[in-house]
């Protein structure tokens, strides 16, 4: 909670930084508002208390959610020394709006209420519509900027619609009391309720990019700048399903299995969808982002298979997925600027002219595709888990399928670092900022695959 | 208040959309076989007050004023908030008063970056 005021406060400072020509402090001052947020929400570990009338919850998941996010958009906000320049001058409203959208980011992981879910949605969402089209003079960044906005305000629309639904039904916005009226009703749910979780899910479907919900994504991620694409597919996706697990876990545990179906299918369709589509792609960027969907597909997999350690399983999935997707972004943004291309041939012969940092790619690469020893393994390891045990062989066995259908397109990348021979012999130049997220992302990827036991028992 | 309302209730709304409807429909049929039809170059142009039209609709307009218009929705909209808040004055007392100046506070901040960011210049 202090965590939301101490960064909607210092994005205004950081506004004001802009107007007097204080570029050099802007980012200092966001990370160290950013760190000085993760200590307030560390020390308010295990207290669990309610704000503003019971509206927010922060509880231990709203704070490991709220410190991961948080921590990545740290991670971001340090490779972007010297690449918001190259965009326009006005990099004060572009950390702002970064930070404006984390606070909506913080509504939504820690939302007692649909109200602030709404809120909370919106605020990060409006952020990112502005931030998806900054190259104002690229056709294809503003075309993001337009498909995102729309897409985005017809699927809030949705959500919307679920929210009233719910109320018309329960009378109330309060996830506990809900969840009290679920819980008396013994599993019987009337249409009208059954129709509004329905329509919560589509909403929420479309923000974490599940399929048949997905087709804005690929347009969005591969038109925004790269670091925009970063923040989209790590922070504002955990945020997504932060919201939406918690949407299921706190009110409407006692009807998910009225939506098992529907839930079983988002999850095969997404998974299959991401996968297969990637396989086609030509430039990395543009595969990023249908891997991104296919990772929607996993994490839906642990909502499906709600359980007691339902959200411990996607904080970890997320955990890994953030950190290998943030290191892949930083390394595409190098490769972009210096061979002006983002297909996998600008990654060829990487490894013998940047040999760490075709390194930390096939870390992150590897961890995304879910191989022992990085933190991705874990994260698929926890979600099977919990689906096994709930009985779900047949969408395990079809997520393992493809999650070996998905070494082809992260080895395509590495093949062509190390078994192909550059064109050039340019090196890439790292600023110390950049070499610090490499190297915090690289080791953090090992860690977590080694000992996964640091984080899997928090919740 | 619990009243219950058949369906068959609301008969008398059909009937007036019905009658609505009919209207609209047998005005337009009858002008269309009675009325004569004598089509000149001006009656056929697009009817603007009586005014010559000029030009095409989607004519690029400044920006500026989008931008001006804009924030004179969002200082009208932010007044409305005091409403509600002047009328429960008493009642939240000093956690009000403060609330409120933070509010205003936050605007005043929003207010001065506008006009030093040049959003009203209008040269």
């Amino acid at each position: 909670m202090t965590g939301i005021i101490i960064i909607s406060l210092i994005a205004i400072v950081i506004l004001f930084l802009g107007l007097y020509k204080l570029d050099k402090a802007i980012v200092p001052l966001a990370v160290a508002a950013l760190l000085a947020a993760i200590t307030s929400y560390a020390l308010a570990w295990n207290t669990n208390i309610y704000y503003f009338n019971n509206m927010l919850f922060v509880d231990n998941f709203a704070i490991l959610f709220s410190i991961l996010t948080i921590a990545t958009t740290i991670l971001i906000l340090l490779l972007s020394p010297g690449y918001f320049e190259k965009i326009s001058s006005n990099v004060a409203e572009y950390v702002a709006l970064i930070l404006f959208s984390l606070v909506g980011v913080l509504c939504m992981v820690s939302y007692n209420n649909f109200s602030m879910l709404f809120i909370g949605i919106e605020i990060m969402s409006i952020s990112m519509y502005i931030m998806a089209g900054i190259r104002k003079k690229d056709l294809a960044s503003n075309e993001a900027a337009l498909k995102y906005f729309l897409m985005g305000s017809f699927a809030t629309g949705f959500l919307l619609f679920g929210i009233a639904l719910v109320y018309g039904f329960t009378g109330s916005f309060n996830l506990e009391t809900i969840s009290t009226l679920v819980m008396e009703s013994g599993g019987q749910a009337a249409a009208l309720f059954v129709a509004g979780i329905l329509f919560m899910i589509v909403g929420m479907s479309f923000k974490v990019s599940a399929a048949p919900f997905h087709f804005w994504a690929p347009d969005v991620y591969d038109g925004a700048p790269s670091l925009v694409t970063s923040y989209m597919s790590s922070v504002v996706k955990t945020a997504s399903f932060a919201a939406f697990i918690r949407m299921f876990i706190v009110a409407f545990a006692g009807v998910i299995h009225i939506f098992t179906p529907t839930l079983w299918a988002l999850a095969a369709i997404t998974i299959i969808v991401g996968n297969v589509i990637a396989l086609y792609q030509d430039t990395f960027k543009r595969m990023l982002a249908y891997s991104s969907i296919s990772h929607a597909g996993y994490m839906l997999i642990a909502i499906l298979a709600l359980g007691p350690d339902s959200g411990n399983a996607i904080f970890y999935y997320a955990v890994a997925y953030s950190i290998a997707s943030v290191s892949a972004f930083a390394i595409l943004i190098k490769v972009k600027a210096l061979k002006n291309s983002e297909s996998f041939d600008a990654f060829n012969g990487l490894a013998k002219n940047n040999p760490k940092s075709a390194l930390a790619l096939t870390i992150s690469m590897c961890s995304l595709a879910g191989i022992p020893l990085t933190a991705g393994f874990f994260g698929k390891f926890f979600i099977f888990t919990i689906a096994i045990n709930q009985g779900f062989y047949w969408l395990v066995g079809l997520a393992i399928l493809n999650a070996v259908v998905a070494f082809w397109y992260y080895f395509r990348v590495i093949i062509a670092m190390y078994m192909k021979s550059p064109s050039s012999d340019e090196k890439i130049e790292y600023g110390f900022s950049y070499k610090l997220v490499l190297w915090i992302a690289a080791i953090a990827t090992l860690l977590f695959g080694l000992l996964p036991g640091i984080l899997s028992g928090l919740l | 208040m619990e009243s219950n309302f058949l369906p068959s209730d609301y008969f008398p709304i059909v009937l007036q959309l019905l009658a609505a409807i009919g209207f609209v429909g047998l005005t337009m049929l009858a002008t269309h076989l009675v009325g004569p039809k004598r089509k000149t170059k001006d009656k056929l142009e697009t009817f603007e007050c009586g005014i010559e039209q000029q030009g095409d609709a989607r004519a690029p307009i400044s920006i500026k004023y989008f931008l001006v218009a804009i924030l004179f929705v969002l200082f009208d909209v932010e007044v409305i908030f005091m409403y509600p808040w002047a009328v429960n004055f008493r009642e939240m007392g000093m956690q009000g008063l403060m609330e409120m100046f933070v509010f205003i506070g936050l605007l005043l901040a929003g207010f001065v970056y506008i006009i030093k960011k040049g959003a009203l210049d209008w040269e």
